[in-house]
């Protein structure tokens, strides 16, 4: 890129940076052309309900539009504050989600570093090809699937059970049961897919770094701590990081599809309350404050995780 | 996938010293290991499989809950209703239509805006980037969203199901990314030879980008595909129902009410190994393009997660 001939001594003007701008766009009008449509498509679906964000504020009135809808202020989030509706709604929602980190995030790690030590390959890629195949299901499927085998009504599970004796349980109706459910068939569905992508992590280490290890007599649990996890750990954290800031996120596409009414108590998260609540009683308002309160919070967490993470660790996602 | 074969301690221990015995501490973890996996494929599969034999059980078998790992009553009458029925086959043609539109223009739109952000000296790249990365970290939230669409008009209607997905901007990045790791020789010397960018986009840079179009591709095919949530707010209409919401429906349905007036009752089958075919019927698509989801798919997430 030549540098525009420059007579005058040298601004950092708005000005300046606009004719240089332009100047490009002139010469390279394709290249700009080619983000036109990417662009637009931006504003209109992901900015333009950035901006119907307001309607938190007011008392959304289908006739009046966003515009002429009464300005209520923080009224919806007083309401938000207060609420014990909402209060369930939140502790569920942060229950489920540590849940699944706690027990669905190191999961796939140490499966990965297992499954690294097969050595029989056709065995490791068989292993490998089966247990990612539920990834690529839908919801629905998984959700039929684990209705079916959990059901009373002839439901694998249950005939084990009182084939052992054991009274059968009704996991989709037992508020004790119901969120061992939701995180067992997370699991069942997102395992396979994680440990693959870590495996994918474990084959960007540098090899001689273990044969170094190795000549200087490190047993293999003394390699995996000094050569396996320093290696992986940009990625973890990078995956840690994504998976907190979306801890308000617990799932509400699964949960959607395999809820009801006797276990909104212990199911119901943010994503299905403003879904049920906003959609289905058109409380457009209210549930738009919710919304917003968590798109508030999950930004400020991945904001500031990614600001610790490059403080203390050196790394981050950008 | 050869590659995730070579890093590890196991491995470099073998490398490093040919024929070496194993302890008999590393023996019992071999088996520990071994029996781990197979217990894993297992579970993995098991919930298929009693799907699968009710699906091909006989309706009093399956009422009476006798149905184990084995189909009693051996038919298969619910797979010919099943293909027969036309919500059914109007569904999986809702679905297809969608996957195959949405895709294509998915990946059109994201190619051609990944492919100016992938050059250095466009002007204005930095800000444009945050403008699109912005997106990933904050939304307007569900309701915003809806209201827009209807707005729009375009609530029942199809494209409102791939026109808010169509620019992602995550596999954007990952498309920018594949474009930015191609030599730059290549483009100069078009250049010199006097191409456009178009050009250069078209004939140049699209050919040697099969492997991430693959990938991209079948990340978008598999996202349309899979996708209830945006069909299940926004279509009410019978007629534009995919796949995914039509199996939702069936057995949120039988849960709870009663047959759907279309089951024929001469056929004997119950809601549930109806259920179970449609399930597993709605599961064989996948499964037919599952050996080419797992050559780009591992490709794709290496280049897209561990970059960044």
């Amino acid at each position: 890129m030549e540098p525009a001939p420059n007579t005058m001594p040298r601004k950092r003007s708005k000005g300046g940076y606009l004719l240089r701008l332009l100047l490009d766009i002139r010469r390279e009008w394709d290249l700009y052309l080619l983000l036109v449509p990417g662009i637009l498509f931006l504003l209109l679906f992901k900015y333009t309900p950035m901006y119907g964000i307001i309607i938190a504020f007011k008392d959304f009135n289908i006739f009046a539009g966003f515009a002429d809808s009464p300005w209520v202020g923080g009224k919806h989030f007083a309401k938000l504050f207060t609420s014990p509706d909402f209060a369930i709604v939140l502790r569920n929602t942060i229950i489920i989600s540590l849940l699944k980190i706690v027990i669905l995030f190191p999961l796939p790690i140490i499966i990965a570093l297992m499954l690294n030590e097969l050595r029989k390959m056709v065995f490791k890629r068989t292993v490998q090809t089966i247990i990612y195949l539920p990834h690529f299901l839908s919801w629905v499927i998984v959700a039929g699937l684990f209705i079916d085998l959990l059901s009373t009504d002839g439901g694998l599970v249950n005939k084990l059970l009182t084939s052992l004796g054991l009274q059968q349980i009704s996991f989709f109706l037992d508020n004790s049961v119901f969120r061992s459910v939701l995180i067992t068939s997370a699991g069942w569905k997102e395992t396979g897919w994680s440990t693959i992508v870590y495996l994918a992590a474990f084959s960007m280490i540098d090899p001689s770094l273990y044969e170094a290890a190795k000549m200087d007599g490190a047993s293999k649990l003394r390699q995996l701590w000094h050569v396996t996890l320093p290696g992986i750990a940009p990625i973890i954290v990078l995956m840690f990081i994504l998976r907190l800031g979306n801890i308000l996120e617990a799932g509400t596409e699964q949960i959607l599809v395999m809820y009801n009414p006797v276990v909104y108590k212990v199911s119901d998260v943010i994503g299905t309350y403003v879904y049920r609540m906003g959609l289905g009683n058109q409380d457009y308002s209210f549930t738009t404050a919710v919304g917003m309160f968590e798109a508030v919070i999950s930004f400020t967490l991945v904001i500031v995780g990614n600001s610790l993470s490059r403080k203390y660790l050196q790394r981050g996602i950008w | 996938m050869s590659n995730l074969e070579q890093a590890s301690p196991s491995n470099a221990a073998a490398g490093a010293s040919a024929g070496i015995r194993m302890s008999v501490g590393e023996k019992l973890f071999a088996v520990f290991n071994y029996t781990f996996f197979i217990l894993m494929g297992i579970i993995t599969i098991l919930p298929f499989l009693n799907l699968i034999a009710k699906s091909f059980s006989s309706e009093e078998a399956v009422i009476a809950g006798r149905v184990g790992l084995l189909p009693i009553g051996f038919q298969w009458g619910t797979y010919q209703y099943v293909l027969q029925d036309n919500m059914f086959l109007n569904a999986l043609k809702i679905s297809v239509l969608l996957t195959v539109i949405g895709t294509a223009l998915s990946l059109l739109l994201t190619t051609i805006t990944a492919y100016p952000l992938s050059k250095p000296r466009l002007r204005g790249r930095k800000p444009l980037l945050l403008l699109f990365i912005f997106t990933m970290l904050f939304s307007g939230g569900l309701i915003p969203t809806y209201l827009l669409m209807q707005n729009l008009g375009l609530v029942n209607t199809l494209p409102v199901l791939f026109l808010p997905a169509m620019v992602n901007v995550f596999n954007m990045l990952i498309i920018k990314n594949y474009f930015e790791g191609l030599p730059d020789a290549l483009e100069e010397s078009a250049k010199l030879d006097g191409a456009g960018n178009f050009r250069i986009l078209l004939m140049i840079i699209l050919p040697l980008s099969t492997p991430v179009m693959a990938t991209i591709g079948l990340f978008f095919a598999v996202a349309f595909w899979n996708d209830y949530f945006a069909s299940m707010i926004y279509i009410t209409n019978p007629a534009l129902k995919p796949l995914q919401l039509y199996l939702k429906e069936l057995f949120v349905s039988s849960t709870g009410d009663f047959l759907k007036d279309n089951i024929d009752a001469a056929l004997n089958t119950t809601p549930q190994s109806i259920q179970a075919s449609s399930i597993l019927l709605a599961t064989v698509p996948i499964l037919l393009v599952y050996p080419f989801l797992q050559k780009y798919f591992v490709k794709g997430v290496l280049v897209g997660s561990v970059k960044g």
